[in-house]
């Protein structure tokens, strides 16, 4: 009898382990300075991510990897008794790119029109990681008195290797970064 | 157990096998989709192949994960469990382990020395080789062809930052900007374009409005977009110009932002001057692939460590695969081998207790297969010859029995057979004797078997047997017949003895058979017989001429006994009268005799029978004392009573003669219910009967008296011969004759 208890045992934790497995990231990236204000029109957040770009990252960037890094912003009106209804659902994506030739970095942001190049990397991964004066959603869709909930998450959402170099994906995954939740409930 | 039994019970054990193995086998196929579930989501979670990843590539690439991680589990699932399988039987001392064991051992060794060798040969060689590409001077190669590329914009922005001081200073000496001369400024800028052989030249206000352009003759159709104000702010008031570049019609269009004036910084700047410089397609091309290659050459580089772990790891992955396959293989060779020799052995000693039904199902083509195939072939013969011994044993004990019934039945025949039958087996000793024979001879059978007929027999019997061999050795068909007579316990006995020589099949000689007939009462029925036939003849043939004589003599007498008077022809005649007269008696003595009738029996009283014959005597004979026993309660026989009265009468007869002055005589009647008997017993204390004459008593021509022919106890004989009773004399204790008759009732 205990030796199948045992048995059990440790095909209970075998197939835990292996449920319940979620990738290994290197850093514990974070959003902070999560501000949620607004414009006469519209909600606008800032946020920044912190512990994300590490030197590998900063050396992969350097060597002139792609990295994309998304963020996801939703807004939800919370109801009692019920699930939140979701107002809305927003993924932006900032995207660096490093030119060896003319040394600097093209920072792309899907929010913004023009691309920002500069020379400095430190301006660069700023630019990366901060979102500034975003345009969430226009006031006239939030209720006077409503509670709601902006939530936003950001992850390192693609980082392109060459096609015959995706065999040492199970390694490079060490790097990939995803934040938790940011959840900020608000009164308009 | 019958042989049908065997073979259900082997079948239901087939059928329960099968069931087994059917469900291990559902068992094996949930647990490797509950795998293969597991996996895939494993996968899922685990790797990301990128949305740009092509979906059927993807499921290619799960398929391939999972079908390769579920080949490797399960072979390492097997592995071990046939190791651990290995040494629990090892534990446990079963048969063939050694052999799998050795086996397993030889194959990893084999196995993992080569394995060993390569796999550290590979690790090195691929570290080696890794060095050996990023020690190469091809960085450094990819290095100046980039240093190359930069030169190029430097070379570029260095000629433009020239011209924008020159442009500027002229700008703002010859104050260009005032609106009203803006038809100068363009003319300014057309000299300039075409003196610095410039793509474009672009002026632009403080408020990022182009004021003026010009562009090359040939390129009039391709005017550049315009300059961004935020590329336009952000020229640095240290190095005065600013420079950006965009892909414009295949090649790239560089271009140079300077202040006028030169150099100015923040509010003092009153215009910007773009100079754009086009780089053909071909060198612009020429300057993207040496940024590629570098930046490809870098990721690598960055890369460098886990691509060789990748290898490692592989390499690792593909040594533990040969290892575990050689183990396996081992394992499964050594099965296949020591499986058949287990099953050979557990057979063989199944074999030895007795147990023929035993098959083995292994099949296979190799000499295991033969051996196997022997040993059932083996243990089918073996069945077979064992059930046809059965069957024999089958038929032998049948045989057996009905020899026995035979034997008994022979024996109850012999038993009961009224002739004698003794058996001699071939080294003279008595076998076996029936009752018949013990009751003529009388004899104690017990006595007898087993001991030989030699020392049995002594004087003239072991001659005359010897004789009787003789004869029998001498005979053609080993049969010899001898009659016998004989005294057996004083009473003469006549036997016709035929002794028949046994021989087998081989003509070897086994014994004798002593077949005995008493002819005793035959001889003397034939005697009886014969002597009423002489008797009836003398009647017939001398009664007649005897009346003749004695009326011959008698007128003899009469004529001549008055003129002769010799008193010797009175005594003659007297004489001749007197013996024809005598003679007379004597033949109607015979006559009697030879007429005497057939008994007619009919219930009668024995006892009034046995008183009315003693009455005749009791009066005339004083000086004998007839007395009279009655002991039991006599039933009523089937009697003639007159004959049975004659017998009696004859046999008190014989008594009275025989005392000569005063006697006895005692008349004993007896019944023995159980033999169903009645016993007369005459008995006398008169002179007696020797034991010569005893033998003689009851025939015709016997008679101790002067006058008669003796026929007395022939006809007392053949009265009780008639009534199937039996006559018998004794000597009467302590003096005299005793005379028993049993008649039965």
């Amino acid at each position: 009898m205990a030796i199948i208890f045992n048995r059990k045992s440790v095909v209970a934790f075998f197939c835990w382990a292996i449920l319940f497995a979620t990738p290994g990231y290197s850093q514990q990236a974070r959003l902070t300075n999560f501000v949620v204000t607004s414009t006469r029109d519209d909600l606008l957040i800032f946020l920044t991510i912190e512990g994300a770009f590490t030197e590998n990252m900063k050396a992969a960037i350097l060597s002139g990897v792609p990295t994309t890094v998304s963020f996801n912003i939703s807004v939800d009106k919370i109801r009692n008794f019920w699930l939140n209804q979701k107002i809305v659902d927003k993924k932006i994506n900032h995207t660096i790119k490093y030119n060896p030739l003319r040394k600097e970095f093209t920072v792309n942001r899907s929010w913004e029109s023009d691309p920002i190049v500069t020379e400095s990397i430190g301006e660069a991964i700023h630019l990366m990681a901060d979102v500034d004066s975003l345009k969430v959603i226009p006031l006239s869709m939030l209720e006077k008195g409503v509670q709601y909930q902006i939530r936003a998450k950001a992850r390192l959402d693609k980082l392109t290797l060459p096609f015959y170099l995706h065999y040492v994906f199970f390694f490079l995954s060490m790097w990939d970064f995803e934040t938790d939740w940011y959840t900020v409930n608000f009164y308009y | 157990m019958t042989i049908e039994s065997k073979s259900e019970k082997f079948n239901s054990l087939l059928s329960l096998q099968d069931h087994k193995r059917r469900k291990r086998e559902f068992i094996f196929v949930i647990a490797i989709l509950i795998v293969v579930a597991i996996l895939t989501f494993v996968v899922n979670r685990i790797v990301s192949f990128g949305p740009d990843f092509p979906i059927s590539n993807t499921i290619l690439m799960f398929v391939l994960i999972n079908v390769n991680l579920l080949l490797l589990l399960l072979l390492i699932f097997l592995v071990f469990r046939n190791l651990v399988k290995l040494l629990y039987d090892r534990k446990r001392k079963v048969i063939g382990t050694k052999l799998r064991t050795r086996l397993v051992v030889s194959f990893i060794t084999l196995t993992l020395l080569p394995t060993t060798v390569l796999f550290f040969f590979s690790i090195h060689f691929i570290t080696k080789s890794i060095q050996f590409w990023f020690n190469a001077p091809v960085e450094q190669a990819l290095e100046n062809s980039l240093k190359v590329g930069r030169l190029v914009y430097s070379h570029l922005e260095d000629n433009n930052r020239f011209f924008l001081e020159r442009i500027t200073y002229q700008i703002k000496t010859k104050n260009l900007l005032s609106p009203e001369k803006i038809e100068d400024l363009n003319n300014y800028i057309q000299v300039v374009q075409r003196a610095f052989n410039l793509h474009a030249v672009e002026i632009y206000a403080i408020n990022s409005n182009r004021l003026a352009l010009c562009v090359d003759k040939d390129f009039e159709t391709q005017i550049p977009a315009k300059v961004t104000a935020n590329n336009l702010q952000k020229v640095p008031a240290s190095g005065g110009i600013r420079s950006i570049s965009e892909e414009f019609n295949g090649g790239e269009i560089f271009r140079t932002i300077g202040t006028v004036p030169f150099k100015a910084q923040g509010m003092q700047a009153e215009a910007f001057v773009v100079l754009s410089v086009l780089i053909p397609p071909e060198l612009f091309r020429d300057m993207q692939s040496i940024s590629d290659g570098f930046q490809e050459y870098q990721q690598i580089k960055l890369l460098k460590e886990p691509i060789q772990l990748t290898y490692y790891v592989a390499l690792s992955i593909v040594a533990l695969l040969v290892v575990f396959c050689a183990i396996w293989i081992g394992l499964y060779l050594a099965k296949t081998i020591s499986i058949p020799i287990m099953q050979l052995s557990e057979a063989t000693v199944r074999v030895a207790e007795g147990d023929l039904d035993v098959e083995i199902d292994v099949v296979a083509d190799d000499e295991i297969g033969s051996l196997v195939d022997a040993f059932n072939r083996m243990t089918r013969d073996l069945r077979t010859g064992r059930e046809q011994l059965e069957l024999s044993a089958s038929m032998l004990r049948e045989r057996s029995v009905e020899i026995e019934k035979r034997r008994k039945y022979m024996e109850i025949v012999l038993k009961n057979v009224s002739t004698g039958v003794i058996t001699i087996d071939a080294d003279g000793n008595i076998s076996s004797v029936n009752k018949s024979a013990e009751k003529m001879l009388l004899l104690n059978s017990k006595k007898l078997i087993n001991k030989s007929f030699k020392r049995l027999l002594k004087g003239q019997d072991i001659q005359l047997a010897r004789q009787i061999l003789e004869d029998l050795r001498m005979s053609r068909n080993n049969v010899a017949e001898v009659s016998l007579r004989v005294v057996i316990n004083g009473k003469p006995k006549s036997f016709l003895v035929n002794i028949n020589a046994l021989s087998d099949d081989m003509s070897q000689q086994i014994g004798f058979v002593i077949v005995l007939d008493d002819l005793t009462e035959l001889e003397k029925a034939q005697r009886m017989a014969a002597w009423r036939e002489v008797a009836r003849r003398i009647a017939h043939e001398v009664k007649n001429p005897l009346t003749p004589i004695t009326l011959s003599a008698q007128r003899l007498r009469r004529k001549y006994a008055d003129h002769l008077e010799s008193p010797v022809f009175n005594e003659c005649t007297q004489t001749i009268i007197d013996q024809v007269a005598q003679i007379r008696n004597l033949v109607n003595e015979f006559s009697l005799f030879a007429k005497f009738p057939t008994a007619n029996p009919k219930p009668s009283e024995l006892v009034p029978i046995i008183k009315d014959s003693m009455a005749l005597y009791r009066e005339g004979y004083e000086h004998v004392e007839f007395i009279l026993e009655i002991k039991d309660n006599i039933p009523v026989l089937n009697l003639d009573a007159q004959q049975i009265k004659q017998a009696m009468i004859n046999l008190v007869d014989n008594a009275i003669a025989a005392i000569k002055e005063h006697g006895h005589i005692w008349v004993t009647v007896t019944h023995d219910p159980i033999l169903k008997r009645v016993r007369i017993e005459v008995a006398d204390d008169g002179t007696g009967i020797s034991d010569l004459n005893k033998t003689r008593l009851f025939e015709p021509d016997f008679s101790t008296k002067k006058a008669g022919m003796g026929l007395g106890l022939t006809i007392v004989s053949s009265i009780i011969a008639d009534h199937n009773g039996v006559i018998s004399v004794q000597s009467n204790k302590p003096r005299g004759a005793k005379f028993v008759i049993e008649l039965p009732t």
